[in-house]
């Protein structure tokens, strides 16, 4: 399947999707003007991906620094999507990353990871 | 006589009297966001203030601003309702005992005051996991009928700010009413 890649904006991520090597992530500042027509093409991605994902391994890396509140919606999203894949056999690993000096973006690694029941979650300091 | 100079510098004096910064009233846009957000971020980075402080007040600010672009009852076109209208809101950002303050306040419908007031007043009252909870409980819950967020921005406020919100509502006409935020970091 074709890579999905969005380029990082002042308030938009930036979007690594790299579906043959099975390791997809999503990057930076997340408070876009219009939070589903930024978020749809990559729930419509990840859909496609996950659907013929059967028992392969998977990796997506949650690497932000700041969401919105209707962000916060779309990242749970993308959560739900991968812990049902691996309910279905996908090896799902989903990696945190939060910047050490913003204890708040650890915290909310923790809250949405603690919803995982099927994936494995790494919750992890980003390096410098 | 001309007073031009003499009135703007009045205008400018009443904001710094406040301990005002950043200063925005007036119509209302995503455009508007991302420029002052911007014009904040620097600010705060200048004075040195650290990263988690920074991003409390980048994002309390980002929620007060899309809560009046979508919700001021004051808008132009005044039956405007779609990507096109503008709506009014006032945003004051200051320094207050070593603190940043944001404010925010715009007109709102007579007839949604009560809610608004049960809503914060509940938030109010909530410790931090409290909060937590309920920011998670209602980014699961389908979302609120009359609302176009995902109704968790007044929670993410409250759960950045250093102290409990402060909330006001001020009677302007039959119709409308002023409503004001403050939150501390």
């Amino acid at each position: 399947m074709e890579k999905l890649e969005i380029k990082a904006t002042n308030r938009t991520p930036e979007v690594s999707f790299d579906f043959d090597n099975n390791h997809l992530k999503i990057s930076g500042e997340s408070y876009p003007e219009d939070v589903t027509e930024f978020y749809d093409p990559i729930f419509e991605a990840l859909d496609e991906y996950l659907g013929n994902l059967g028992n392969s391994n998977c990796r997506f890396d949650f690497e932000l620094i700041y969401f919105n509140s209707s962000s916060a919606k779309a990242i749970m999203m993308l959560m739900d999507k991968l812990d049902e894949a691996a309910e279905g056999g996908g090896a799902v690993e989903v990696y945190w990353y939060y910047d050490a000096e913003d204890d708040t973006m650890e915290e909310l690694g923790e809250e949405f990871g603690e919803d995982l029941d099927h994936a494995k979650f790494h919750l992890e300091k980003m390096e410098d | 006589m001309l007073t031009l100079a003499k009135d703007l510098f009045d205008l400018r004096s009443v904001l710094q009297k406040k301990h005002i910064v950043i200063a925005y009233s007036g119509y209302l846009n995503e455009q508007v966001l991302g420029g002052v957000g911007d014009a904040i971020k620097h600010k705060l980075s200048i004075e040195n203030a650290d990263t988690k402080t920074i991003r409390n007040v980048f994002a309390i600010f980002v929620e007060q601003m899309q809560n009046m672009i979508r919700y001021s009852a004051e808008k132009s076109p005044p039956d405007a309702d779609g990507p096109l209208e503008l709506r009014y809101g006032v945003l004051t950002i200051g320094d207050e005992d070593g603190e940043y303050v944001v404010h925010a306040g715009n007109l709102i419908e007579r007839a949604d005051v009560e809610r608004l007031r049960k809503r914060l007043q509940e938030i109010r009252s909530m410790g931090k996991q409290e909060l937590k909870a309920l920011y998670k409980a209602k980014l699961k819950a389908p979302t609120e009928e009359g609302s176009k967020g995902a109704g968790v921005g007044m929670i993410e406020i409250a759960r950045r700010a250093s102290k409990p919100i402060d909330f006001d509502f001020m009677d302007l006409d039959r119709d409308y009413v002023f409503f004001a935020l403050r939150a501390c970091v």
